[in-house]
C-alpha cells in the first residue's frame, strides 16, 4: 500500500490550488477542445506558369492530400507508388485481393459481397479528427458509425475463473462495484479531514455509488447491470451471482477493458461505409492518370532549385525534374534508397524505429456472435490474439468477417509464425471464447505490418522510452525531418508527427509542408 | 506532370514480367524479387531495415545463405534479431526461385557501401592478420575456404555478425559448417572493442 494522500495533496487533486481555469488553457493550447471554427483545407496560392511541378513520392493518405491540394490549386503533380494498390497501410481487404506481406503472399478468398471486407490497416475515425473527416465529407465518401465496444463481448483469460470466459458487462460491473465499494469506504476516511464541504463530499459519493452501483449502506453486493441470471421483461430480474473481486484479479485484461473506450478510441468513431479505403479510393479518382502504380522511386537528388526523382515501372528507370517534392516513404526504406540528403536528416531518418503490428481476418460462415447478443465491438482475450472484433457493418446478413488477432506489438507471438502456425493459433484461441469457432469460421488471412512490402512497419517509433515521452535530442531530429531540404523536398506521413498511427496526422503532416512551401511561394510570388 | 518532361535514362530489362492492363490482371501477379524492399535499391544495404549490401555478393555464398537461411540453419537463434527477421523472407522460396535469385542479383552493380564506423585501425590490422588466411589479405573473400568478401560491405552489418558469432547467435546451429569455423575464429577478437577495431581496419581495404 502506498503511502496515505495528504490533505494538501487533496486540496490541489480537489483544484483548490491550480484551478480549472489552468487545465482549460492548457488543453486548448494542445488543440483538445476548439478554439476556432475548422478550417481544413491549406489555402494555396495558384503557382502561375512556372515552379509548378511537384513529384510526390508514395501514394499514402499524406501524399493524396498533398497531391489534391495541389491540383485543385493549379500545380502539375504526380503521385510515384511502388504498389500495385494505393492507401499504404489504409488497407481494405476484399476478394481477390493480394495481401502482399513479404515471404507470405497470399489471395483473400472472401465472398465477393459488398459487406464482406476487412480493414487490414487503419479501421476508425476518431469523431475528433476533422481533417479526416473533412475530406471524407468533401468527397462524397460515406460514413456509418464504428462500434467500438460491445458491453455483451468477451473476456477470457486461462488465469481467471479456470479459463471459463465472462461477458464484458459482468467483469467492468463487477470490477466497477470493487473499486466504488472502495472509494466510498476512504471518502468517509477523508471527511474526518474535512477537505469537502458537506454538499461536496454528497455529490462525490452519489456518484461514487452510481458508478458502482453500491447499496443504500455505500456496499457492492452486486449489480443488475450484469445482465440477468433470469427474467427482465415479464417477470422481474434475478440477479446473476457476483464474481469475487479477487478473481477477477487474475487477469491483467481490466486495464485494457477499463480504457478501450477512452481517449483517441472513445466514442463516437466512424467508418467509411464499404471499407476504409472509400477515402483513398475517392482521392485516386480525383487524380486519375496522377497515380502512377508499381512506380518505385529508386533515386532522390534535392537540387538548387528543384528535386531530381528516379523511378522505376516495369523494369525500366524514368527521371523526374520536379520544383517540389512531397515523400511519405517510409524513413526506414528511404534510407535504402538513393538520396542526396544532409547528414543530419539521414542520422535523423535512420533513428526512428519501425513498430509491429498483426492482423487476422476470417470469413464467418454464420453470424454466430449475434446469436449472443452481440452486435459489433470485441472480445478481449489475455492471449496472443488479443482481441476478436465483430463487424459493425452488415448486421443480420448471412455471413460477416471477423477479426481473428490484433496485435500492436510486445507479444510478438504471432508475428514470427508460419501461416499455418498463425491460423492454427487464431482458431485454437477463439475457441476459448467461441467453442464451435473453428467450424464456424474460414478463408483466413493474415498480415504482419512489419513485413508488408513497401511498408516493413505499423508506423513510426521516435520515443526510444515507452511511457516517459520523447527526450530533448528526439524532439530536435523530430524537427529536423521536418523541416524542407533546400526549401524543396519534405518529408510527410504520420512519421512526422508526434501521434503515429493516425491518418489524421498523416494528413495534418501533409497541410503543415504545404503551408511552408506555400509561404515560400507567396514570398518570392 | 507532362509526359515529355519524363526522360527513360536507364533501360534495365530485369523484369520479364509481360505488360498487362489492370483489367487484364484478374489477380495481382507476384514473383520473389522483393528483395529490394529491404536491401536497398540494386541491392546496396539498408542501415534502416539493418539488411546488408547484396550488390557484388558472389553466387556461392549468397546461395548457401539463402539455402541456410531456407533450411533454419541459419536467422533461427531467438537471439538473431535481425537473422530472424530475414529467415522467413527465405523459407518459401524454391531452388529455381533461388537460381532466379541469385542470377538476378548477380547482374547489380558492386556498390561499396559508406563508412559509418570508427575504432583503432591499426590495432585491428593485427588481428586481422588471422582473418585473412581465409578472407584473403585485402578482404577479397575465398571461395576455397568459404569465406566471403569483407571489404565493402556494410560495417555496421560486418559489426552485428561478429557480435553475433561472438554470442553464439549466428554458427552454433549443427548443421551450419561453415558458421562453425567462423565461430571457432571470432574469439581471437576477444571482445566488443577488438570487433570495432577489425571493422574499422577491413574499412581501409580497397573496395
Ligand atoms: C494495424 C494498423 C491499424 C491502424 N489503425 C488506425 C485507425 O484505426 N485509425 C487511423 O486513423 N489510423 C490507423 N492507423 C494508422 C494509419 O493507417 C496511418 O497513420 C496512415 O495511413 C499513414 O499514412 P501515410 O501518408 O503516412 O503513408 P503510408 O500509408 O505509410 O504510405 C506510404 C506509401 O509509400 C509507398 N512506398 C514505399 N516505398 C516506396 C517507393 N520506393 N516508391 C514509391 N512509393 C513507395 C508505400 O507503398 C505506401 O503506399 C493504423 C495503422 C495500422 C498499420
Ligand atoms: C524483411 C526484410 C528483408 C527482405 C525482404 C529480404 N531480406 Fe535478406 N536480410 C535481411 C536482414 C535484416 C538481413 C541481416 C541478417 C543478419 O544480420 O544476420 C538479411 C541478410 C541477408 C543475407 C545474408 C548476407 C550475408 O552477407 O551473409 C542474404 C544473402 C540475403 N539477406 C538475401 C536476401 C534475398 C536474396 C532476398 C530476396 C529474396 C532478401 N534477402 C529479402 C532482411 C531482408
Ligand atoms: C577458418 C577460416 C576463417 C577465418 C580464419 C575467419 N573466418 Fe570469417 N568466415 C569464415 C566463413 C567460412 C564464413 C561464412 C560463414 C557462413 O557461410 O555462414 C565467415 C563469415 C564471416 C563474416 C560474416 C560475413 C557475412 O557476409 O555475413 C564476418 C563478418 C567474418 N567472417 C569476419 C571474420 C574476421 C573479422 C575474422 C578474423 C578475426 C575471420 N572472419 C576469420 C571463415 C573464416
Amino acid at each position: 500500500m502506498s503511502k496515505p494522500v495528504s490533505r494538501r495533496e487533496f486540496l490541489n487533486l480537489i483544484g483548490a490550488s491550480g484551478g480549472s481555469a489552468a487545465v482549460l488553457t492548457a488543453t486548448s493550447a494542445l488543440g483538445l477542445l476548439p478554439t476556432t471554427a475548422a478550417a481544413a483545407s491549406p489555402d494555396l496560392l495558384n503557382p502561375g506558369s512556372s515552379k509548378r511541378q511537384v513529384a510526390i513520392l508514395g501514394a499514402g493518405i499524406s501524399g493524396l492530400t498533398a497531391a489534391y491540394e495541389l491540383t485543385k490549386a493549379g500545380y502539375d503533380c504526380v503521385v510515384l507508388e511502388a504498389s500495385h494498390r494505393a492507401g499504404g497501410r489504409i488497407f481494405t481487404v476484399r476478394s481477390g485481393d493480394l495481401i502482399d506481406e513479404i515471404g507470405n503472399r497470399q489471395y483473400c478468398e472472401f465472398d465477393d459481397e459488398p459487406h464482406m471486407y476487412f480493414n487490414a490497416g487503419a479501421a476508425r475515425i476518431p469523431s475528433t479528427h476533422r481533417n479526416l473527416l473533412h475530406y471524407t465529407k468533401e468527397l462524397g465518401v460515406e460514413l456509418e458509425i464504428f462500434i467500438n465496444e460491445c458491453k455483451n463481448a468477451y473476456v477470457q483469460d486461462d488465469n481467471m475463473l479456470g479459463g471459463k470466459p465472462i461477458r464484458n458487462i459482468e467483469y467492468t460491473t463487477h470490477a466497477r462495484g470493487f473499486m466504488a465499494d472502495i472509494m466510498a469506504k476512504s471518502l468517509s476516511g477523508i471527511e474526518l479531514d474535512e477537505p469537502f464541504t458537506e454538499q461536496e463530499s454528497e455529490t462525490l459519493l452519489g456518484m461514487i455509488r452510481s458508478f458502482g452501483d453500491l447499496n443504500e449502506d455505500n456496499l457492492y453486493t452486486g449489480s443488475l447491470r450484469a445482465g440477468y441470471a433470469s427474467g427482465g421483461f415479464l417477470h422481474h430480474g434475478v440477479q446473476k451471482d457476483m464474481i469475487a473481486f479477487r478473481d477477477l484479479l487474475k487477469t491483467d485484461l481490466g486495464r485494457l477493458l477499463l480504457n478501450a473506450n477512452e481517449g483517441d478510441t472513445g466514442p463516437v468513431l466512424l467508418q467509411p461505409k464499404g471499407g476504409m479505403d472509400m477515402t483513398i479510393q475517392a482521392f485516386v479518382a480525383n487524380l486519375g492518370d496522377r497515380v502512377k502504380f508499381r512506380s518505385a522511386v529508386t533515386a532522390v537528388q534535392v537540387k538548387e532549385q528543384g528535386v531530381d526523382v528516379v523511378y522505376e515501372q516495369e523494369g525500366v528507370r524514368h527521371k523526374i525534374e520536379a520544383d517540389y517534392c512531397f515523400n511519405c516513404i517510409p524513413t526506414h526504406l528511404m534510407a535504402g534508397i538513393e538520396h542526396n540528403f544532409p547528414a543530419e536528416y539521414v542520422s535523423a531518418m535512420k533513428y526512428v524505429r519501425r513498430g509491429e503490428a498483426f492482423k487476422a481476418a476470417f470469413q464467418a460462415k454464420t453470424r454466430f456472435w449475434e446469436d449472443e447478443d452481440i452486435y459489433g465491438g470485441g472480445s478481449w482475450l489475455n492471449s496472443p490474439i488479443q482481441e476478436i472484433w465483430y463487424p459493425p457493418h452488415g448486421i443480420h446478413k448471412a455471413k460477416g468477417v471477423i477479426l481473428g488477432a490484433y496485435d500492436y506489438g510486445g507479444r510478438a507471438g504471432l508475428m514470427n509464425l508460419s501461416q499455418e502456425e498463425r491460423i492454427e493459433l487464431c482458431l485454437a484461441e477463439g475457441e476459448k471464447v467461441h467453442p464451435d469457432y473453428r467450424s464456424l469460421v474460414e478463408k483466413p488471412i493474415t498480415i504482419a505490418w512489419h513485413r508488408m512490402n513497401h511498408m516493413l512497419g505499423c508506423s513510426a517509433r521516435w520515443s526510444r522510452n515507452r511511457g516517459q515521452g520523447w527526450t530533448h535530442e528526439e524532439e530536435t531530429m523530430y524537427h529536423t525531418l521536418q523541416k524542407p531540404v533546400n526549401g524543396r523536398h519534405y518529408f510527410i506521413g504520420d512519421q512526422i508527427s508526434m501521434h503515429s498511427a493516425w491518418q489524421e496526422s498523416a494528413i495534418m503532416s501533409a497541410h503543415w509542408a504545404l503551408a511552408d512551401m506555400d509561404k515560400q511561394a507567396r514570398a518570392t510570388a | 506532370m507532362s509526359v515529355n518532361r519524363i526522360v527513360v535514362f536507364a533501360i534495365s530489362l530485369l523484369f520479364s514480367a509481360a505488360i498487362l492492363s489492370a483489367e487484364e490482371i484478374a489477380r495481382e501477379p507476384y514473383n520473389d524479387r522483393y528483395c529490394m524492399t529491404c536491401h536497398g535499391v540494386d541491392g546496396r544495404g539498408n542501415e534502416g531495415v539493418q539488411a546488408p549490401r547484396l550488390a557484388g555478393m558472389p553466387a556461392w555464398y549468397l546461395q548457401r545463405q539463402l539455402k541456410n537461411f531456407r533450411a533454419g540453419i541459419r536467422g533461427t537463434h531467438p537471439q538473431d534479431i535481425e537473422g530472424l527477421a530475414m529467415q522467413p523472407m527465405a523459407a518459401k522460396l524454391s531452388d529455381e526461385s533461388i537460381a532466379d535469385i541469385v542470377a538476378w542479383v548477380g547482374s547489380w552493380e558492386t556498390i561499396a557501401a559508406e563508412r559509418t564506423i570508427e575504432g583503432d585501425a591499426a590495432r585491428g590490422r593485427n588481428f586481422y592478420s588471422a582473418c585473412a588466411l581465409c578472407h584473403g589479405d585485402n578482404a577479397e573473400g575465398n571461395e576455397a575456404m568459404g569465406a566471403p568478401a569483407l571489404a565493402g560491405q556494410n560495417d555496421w552489418y560486418l559489426l552485428t555478425q561478429l557480435k553475433n558469432f561472438m554470442a553464439g547467435y549466428r554458427g552454433s546451429h549443427a548443421e551450419d559448417i561453415y558458421g562453425a569455423q567462423m565461430r571457432s575464429m571470432v574469439n581471437t577478437l576477444r571482445n566488443e572493442a577488438g570487433i570495432i577495431n577489425v571493422v574499422a581496419y577491413i574499412n581501409t581495404l580497397p573496395r
